[in-house]
């Protein structure tokens, strides 16, 4: 049997499963997985003529089951994000060698298990993106869904109970999922791909509204979409580092594919549009949009009240799925690029952005957003990866960030929706008052005495933190080079392809070139030097040489503003904040307690008799109806 | 001691004619462009507003009132000293940037005025600072505070202003008063030395006993530089 | 059109910007003067200000992230202005789009919240707080506003927003077209100036002048050419959105300097509004106006 690309590289995948698994104890065995991921990457670029239009490669691998055939392939959907997952687990796997490895075990941490998650987590992975039929899709999900599990439980305490809560919703919606799946089966008799279709042609209305209901809310859950979004930011920041880094770059963008595998590609947007919401204009297409639109405000605001680093910046990563599911849901030429280029931009700067965070954590010990300040002068390194991958974040030029929301409010004006890009905007406005308190509080402001002695994190985390940094300003200065993954993905889902250069977008109604951009904005900042420092040298002075209001400063009590950052602004919108969905989320369980203790209650009885005549009743009643 | 003709104007010796209309330039600009920081400490106070307002309007002779020393040219103590006073105007003095100018106005400042038999004012100002300028009066009209402006204004263009340089170049003497009035474990935010060195001011009078003895006790004040070391440093515990 | 040319327009379009938010820096000192029934300041003024501080012989850094800080304020909005088309001069206006330079605006804004951040000085860290809270307030219109002009004109590229107003005179303009974007628009260039009464990141009264607090000599220089920049673009971006751009330099500059002159005349008839009323402002009358401008547009 002649093996194909595809399963060379499922085999790489288990591989570097198994060496986790086995020899994981050992001393480079941190390494030794790194490098296999190295190796799955090259794997997956062997595959890379999917990436630039190819068609599939399937894999040799497949087998039938009660009359249902499971098959695995890879196109440029999977492809696209295959490179993100892999390359993600390289640089966290990366990250965690050496340095922080070893004080993780220091701190009492399972190394071994850590490596295994990773590995089982992206080994799932990619048997989920490979997926070639909607049996093999739901094994992948349920696969997927467990290892996350493993990953997420690994600290203990605070994040077990994160991860039990993760693992609930995930069932939840993995049961949501079972049940579209079987209304699929029973309408068209077949789990392949194209029954999707013709199952979709022969439906009314309420059964497709119901199977929209089902995969949208099992997939959304994943993707941490309101009102499935309360688990994802604890479970997240609660991983160990890397983890996190990995979990908050790809993890929950599982969620996207198989919404834009299913939704988008088998659907198709044109059905989802046509069912009506009744009594009022809006579609079900728009009620996705406002669901996008909703997970982006709303977690973002969140975002901007936390104190904790990682959470702070888990929050976002669920304001930023709702930009990609925005521009995936409009659904014109630049709004599914700006959706899907979100995905692998996104992954980049959250990534870096956790490796950041994770290194402060690792010489200073807190990521408490109330116990830093000042860092800069001492980590002056993480300091521009954190710098980079807020930009990113915030979306602004010059990083990458910039390029996919750029087409995603695009698409919304091409479209006329100005309330969705107002809401979108607003997430951005959002997403920078919070990522100025994330920097600030860290490395900006005063530094502690107890922070003094501090350095540098060393250059086992350092390099893949420059590399992601490297990746995010290189796609800002030239998104043509992952535009053209975009673009093959976008075709395999059959969603319209934006005229696409190197430096960006070419579009009748206005274009986007971000060398020129970004060589006009360097070119400024070099005008700006020129005049600065040419006028005169400048004479360092200590930090509490400083205007207080001819107060004399010691090192002893803190000059810094940290806590409550925008007072003015909580004034007025703190109120707003009321915890509705956690409301929900408690009223669901205690009612399912409630239940739950009636039910037992009732077989406390243990009264037979009773059983027996109901069920006898029941049968009767259904037979005669 | 702090006298204004005592200081030794050096010319810098430049031959380049454009050079020179350059310094003349900044000569000009600085005097035409004041920002005043006014530490408001007696009743000469009362009479700045009006300066600055419509009736005489400082704003014409491009003088404008700022907030922080760091943004300010012109130091303006605006009545009597007293000592706890003194130790925020020194910090002030100091972290303002040079070239920079106090202005003492009202008598309180010459001479202590009427709180002469005061046991908690520093009657004179230039014992512990600089002074450009004296504005005598209890309390002088607006009039003589633009006045007494207009010839700081000339003073500056002509380059004649630089007591700012004596503050560096008898930083002992300064200090020394300083220390009689403060105790001996008087300390100021701000590196005067190490500043003397920086504008290369650094002179017979900066360094002394007296900087000697702040030495002895001095809270280090080394700015904070940035460090790209990674070699790992336990922190500890 | 040649490298030359563009090189030529590149250069001269920060420069030119550079001289009139002198002029508009030195306007907006005069109304001021005015109102309060002063002389004001000579015409050299703002000058003078920016030569001096530059050429003072303290300079003080907080550290390397105080000067790039400075840096990216001045250099941000150089880059900015080569967006921005003027008479006779496009840049590279065609290639970014008003979404990009309204993107770009923020850059100084970022960089000097970095610059002020390092000075580890609360009142800095407020201030910037503060400034970034006034930047979702008047964000909002001014992004509803932006959405509205866009549409209308059917592109983001502000050589063709300028000539399709252009295209039938006084009547195509903007302002005579979508009314209420443009008086939702003026609101939101009022508050994005950062005057009275929405100067609540400034307060010298109460946080030092806020960023500024520990700026002085080049610092404050940069920060002063900085402010000649955003005179100078807010105008301009209003002049380009609502009145038609400008066909000559004259009319250009004419327009320029009187739509800036409004809300420099009401600014300095006000005190100051606490942060929340601010927002509660910002959020109620320009963001109704515009939507409903919208929904006249769509």
């Amino acid at each position: 049997m002649m093996l194909t690309l595809l399963d060379e590289l499922l085999l790489f995948s288990g591989a570097t499963l198994l060496v986790a698994l086995f020899i994981g104890r050992g001393l480079a065995a941190g390494w030794m997985v790194t490098i296999l991921y190295g190796g799955q990457l090259l794997a997956l670029l062997k595959m890379a003529v999917l990436g630039y239009g190819g068609g599939t490669i399937a894999s040799s691998l497949s087998f039938e089951i009660m009359g249902q055939e499971l098959s695995w392939r890879f196109d440029g959907l999977s492809w696209f994000f295959a490179l993100i997952t892999i390359g993600s687990a390289l640089l966290s796997s990366w990250f965690s060698c050496g340095a922080w490895e070893r004080s993780y075990i220091r701190q009492g941490g399972n190394i071994w298990l850590f490596h295994t998650a990773m590995a089982l987590n992206v080994f799932t992975m990619l048997i989920l993106l490979a997926s070639g039929d909607l049996l093999s899709l739901f094994i992948g999900w349920e696969l997927v869904s467990w290892a996350g599990f493993l990953l997420m439980v690994l600290a203990g305490g605070v994040a077990t109970s994160a991860a039990m809560r993760y693992i609930t919703y995930a069932m939840a919606g993995g049961m949501a999922i079972f049940g579209g799946l079987a209304l699929i089966y029973t309408a068209s008799g077949s789990l392949q791909l194209e029954a999707v279709t013709t199952a979709v042609e022969q439906m009314s209305g309420a059964k497709l509204w119901l199977l929209v209901i089902l995969f949208g809310g099992g997939f959304g859950v994943k993707m941490g979409l309101m009102p499935f979004h309360l688990w994802q930011a604890p479970a997240y920041a609660e991983t160990p580092g890397p983890g996190s880094a990995f979990l908050g770059a790809i993890s929950s963008r599982m969620g996207l594919f198989a919404i834009l595998l299913v939704l988008v590609k088998l659907f198709g947007i044109v059905n989802i549009e046509s069912l009506k919401l009744p009594f009022t204009p809006i579609d079900a297409r728009d009620l996705l949009a406002w669901i996008a639109v909703f997970t982006i405000i709303l977690p973002t605001f969140t975002a901007m009240k936390q104190n904790d680093a990682r959470h702070l910046l888990a929050w976002h990563g669920i304001g930023q799925g709702g930009y990609m599911l925005l521009g995936v849901v409009v659904a014109d030429a630049m709004g599914g690029a700006g959706g899907l280029l979100h995905v692998f931009n996104h992954a980049t700067y959250q990534a870096a952005l956790f490796m950041a965070v994770t290194a402060v954590i690792y010489r200073t010990g807190t990521s408490d957003l109330n116990k830093l300040g000042g860092l800069v002068v001492r980590m002056p390194l993480s300091f521009v990866v954190l710098l980079i991958g807020i930009i990113g974040l915030a979306g602004l030029p010059p990083m990458n960030g910039f390029v996919s929301k750029w087409l995603v409010y695009r698409s919304l004006l091409n479209q006329g929706m100005p309330l969705l890009f107002l809401a979108a905007v607003i997430g951005t406005l959002g997403t920078i008052l919070s990522v100025y308190k994330l920097i600030h509080n860290i490395f900006l402001g005063q530094l502690r005495v107890e922070h003094e002695h501090v350095s540098e994190a060393p250059w086992s985390m350092m390099i893949p933190m420059l590399i992601l940094s490297a990746i995010i300003f290189v796609t800002g200065l030239l998104p043509g080079i992952p535009l053209e993954w975009v673009a093959s993905a976008l075709q395999t889902v059959g969603l319209p392809v934006p005229d696409h250069t190197l430096g960006g977008i070419e579009s009748a109604s206005g274009s986007l070139d971000m060398i020129w951009v970004i060589g006009v904005l360097f070119a400024g900042f070099g005008v700006g030097a020129l005049v600065f420092y040419s006028a005169g040298r400048s004479k360092r002075v200590h930090q509490l040489d400083n205007y207080a209001g001819g107060h004399f400063l010691s090192a002893d009590v803190r000059y810094q503003y940290s806590d409550n950052f925008y007072a003015g602004l909580m004034h007025l919108i703190g109120g707003w904040y009321r915890g509705s969905f956690l409301w929900l989320e408690r009223s669901i369980r205690s009612l399912v307690e409630f239940l739950s203790l009636g039910m037992q209650g009732l077989y406390r009885r243990a009264n037979a008799e009773f059983y027996l005549l109901t069920t006898a009743l029941f049968v009767i009643a259904w037979v005669v109806i | 001691m702090s006298s204004i003709k005592q200081i030794p104007v050096v010319e810098a010796k430049r031959t380049n004619p454009l050079a020179r209309v350059f310094d003349d330039l900044v000569r000009f600009c600085r005097s035409r462009s004041l920002f005043i920081l006014h530490y408001c400490t007696g009743c000469g106070a009362i009479e700045l507003p009006p300066a600055m307002t419509s009736r005489f309007d400082m704003e014409r002779l491009g003088i404008q009132p700022m907030v922080s020393p760091r943004q300010a040219d012109i130091l303006l103590i605006t009545g009597y000293v007293s000592i706890k006073t003194l130790k925020r105007v020194i910090l002030t003095y100091e972290q303002m940037g040079s070239p920079k100018y106090v202005i003492g106005i009202c008598s309180c400042t010459v001479n202590g005025g009427m709180y002469w038999q005061s046991y908690a004012t520093a009657k004179k100002l230039d014992e512990y600072m600089p002074v450009d300028l004296y504005i005598a009066g209890c309390m002088p009209r607006p009039e003589a505070v633009i006045e007494g402006l207009q010839q700081l204004m000339d003073r500056i263009h002509a380059g004649e202003a630089n007591s700012w340089e004596d503050y560096y170049r008898n930083y002992d003497y300064y200090l020394g008063n300083q220390q009689k009035l403060f105790g001996e474990d008087w300390q100021t935010p701000t590196d005067v030395i190490s500043e003397a060195k920086h504008y290369d001011l650094l002179s017979n009078g900066t360094l002394g006993d007296h900087t000697r003895l702040l030495e002895q006790h001095q809270k280090p004040l080394e700015a904070l530089e940035m460090r790209l070391g990674h070699e790992q440093k336990e922190p500890a515990k | 059109m040649s490298a030359t040319e563009l090189l030529i327009e590149l250069t001269l379009m920060p420069l030119v910007a550079f001289v009139v938010g002198m002029m508009m820096v030195l306007m907006m000192r005069r109304i001021a003067a005015k109102l309060q029934r002063r002389v004001g300041p000579p015409f050299f003024q703002p000058l003078y200000d920016i030569v001096k501080l530059h050429s003072k012989r303290t300079q003080v850094s907080h550290g390397l992230i105080h000067d790039i800080g400075i840096v990216m304020a001045m250099g941000g909005y150089i880059a900015a202005e080569t967006l921005l088309p003027v008479p006779g001069m496009n840049g590279i206006a065609e290639k970014g789009g008003i979404i990009t330079l309204l993107y770009l605006m923020m850059i100084p804004s970022l960089g000097l919240a970095l610059g002020v951040g390092q000075c580890a000085n609360p009142n800095g860290s407020i201030g910037i707080a503060r400034a970034l809270t006034a930047m979702l307030a008047y964000d909002i219109p001014l992004v509803i506003v932006v959405f509205g002009v866009a549409y209308a004109a059917g592109t983001t590229n502000l050589i063709d927003i300028i000539a399709t107003q252009q295209a039938g005179g006084f009547e195509t303009w903007g302002v005579t077209q979508m009314p209420l974007l443009a008086i939702a628009g003026l609101i939101a260039m009022h508050a994005s100036l950062g005057k009275q009464p929405f100067e609540i990141y400034i307060a010298p009264a109460e946080i030092a002048t806020g960023p500024m607090v520990e700026m002085g000599g080049k610092y404050l220089g940069g920060l002063f050419v900085m402010q000649c920049f955003q005179l100078y673009t807010t105008a301009v971006l209003y002049v380009s959105l609502f009145l038609g751009g400008g066909t000559t330099w004259f009319d250009f500059l004419l327009k320029s300097f009187l739509v800036l002159a409004i809300p420099m005349s009401i600014a300095y008839l006000f005190p100051r509004y606490r942060t929340e009323d601010l927002l509660r402002l910002m959020w109620k009358w320009p963001v109704m106006l515009g939507l409903i401008g919208i929904a006249f547009v769509i």
